[in-house]
């Protein structure tokens, strides 16, 4: 039943991490689409010798690009649901369950996961990480018009016929703001779902700093002047 | 004339010399450019004439004129050359994502086929 679940994981420069961080996916029975965006080290090595979908960009574009390239060729290859999984070992498999029950019951058709929405998840966000994406749900609110009580979850799941609604042409990490905006372009029907985020001194490390946040409003406000 | 007329005159000219030389363009944009380099040497060699359309929209010297309109223009490239690269940064992405498409590997299929 899960094959059909296909898990999109973009990948940057994580072969200390990569094959744990999939191996879980694996076990649930999932179908795993692994999208090496450009990295230097040996990432590619490391995910085509895994029994799962592996793609990779010749060149570095961003998470965005990777998750997009992951969805248009799960759409080809028969998924009913995608998932947005980060490689950094941050997301865990279980809230994948979660995530997809709205889904198949039909009430939703997008799932956005949140740390924010269970106490005891809440808690471990460090404090300055709390600040931050309490700003970008404010920034999001304001420049897209949805309001949910989290920024930049990597942890998402919709259902086919949402996914091919969706098309990210905001390369970097401007994607989670996309992706809210093309929500309610096209009306999809959306909820949020408590997932756990793992804060690890790697996963904090590759987590969004102050100066990305101020990148990602300019890259929206860009995208906003230059249609 | 002034050294600084001359100077700048050559510059102008070379300028659009390199433009025509090197640059493929359309028909439109090499007859923007001519026009162009024909002000820019009107406003060289008769300076006051410069002075005089400044004063007339309330601006006091003609070269304070040109330094607004100047830095005008260079914001306006800008964005004109940041929508470009936005437009090349497009279809590298299509590329590449066509490319990493083709070159899939799918669970079933070993590693063994070819190292690369």
């Amino acid at each position: 039943m899960n094959e059909s679940v296909f898990v999109v994981v973009p990948i940057y420069n994580e072969e200390r991490v990569i094959r744990s961080a999939l191996q879980p996916l694996l076990e649930q029975g999932y179908s795993v689409v692994a999208v090496d965006d450009g990295s230097a080290d040996k990432t590619w090595q490391i995910i085509r010798s895994l029994p799962i979908y592996s793609l990779r960009h010749a060149v570095n574009l961003g998470q965005g690009a990777a998750l997009q390239t992951g969805m248009t060729f799960a759409l080809e290859h028969g998924a009913r649901f995608i998932v947005h999984f980060d490689a950094d070992g941050q997301h865990s498999v279980d809230d994948i369950k979660t995530l997809l029950e709205p889904l198949r019951k039909g009430e939703a058709d997008v799932v956005l996961g949140s740390r924010f929405l269970r106490k005891s998840d809440r808690d471990v966000v460090p404090r300055a990480r709390r600040l931050l994406l309490k700003g970008g749900v404010v920034v999001n609110g304001l420049l897209t018009g949805v309001w949910l009580t989290d920024a930049h979850n990597g942890c998402r799941a919709m259902t086919r016929d949402s996914a091919k609604k969706i098309r990210l042409n905001e390369n970097r990490f401007a994607h989670a703001s996309e992706i809210l905006i093309q929500i309610r372009r096209n009306r999809l029907r959306f909820v949020e779902m408590p997932t756990t985020i793992i804060y690890t001194d790697h996963s904090i490390a590759k987590g969004q700093s102050m100066w990305n946040a101020i990148k990602i409003v300019f890259d929206m406000i860009l995208r906003r002047i230059f249609r | 004339m002034r050294p600084v007329q001359f100077i700048l005159i050559v510059l102008l000219l070379l300028l659009t010399y390199v433009y025509f030389s090197r640059l493929r363009s359309g028909l439109l944009d090499r007859v923007i450019v001519l026009v162009f380099a024909a002000i820019g040497i009107v406003m060289t060699v008769i300076p006051d004439f410069t002075t005089t359309v400044a004063n007339f929209i309330g601006v006091g010297r003609g070269v304070d004129l040109f330094f607004y309109l100047a830095i005008l223009g260079l914001a306006f490239m800008c964005l004109l050359l940041y929508s470009k690269i936005r437009d090349l940064e497009a279809s590298i992405t299509d590329l590449t994502r066509t490319v990493a498409t083709k070159g899939a590997r799918s669970p079933d299929k070993k590693d063994d086929e070819h190292t690369d």
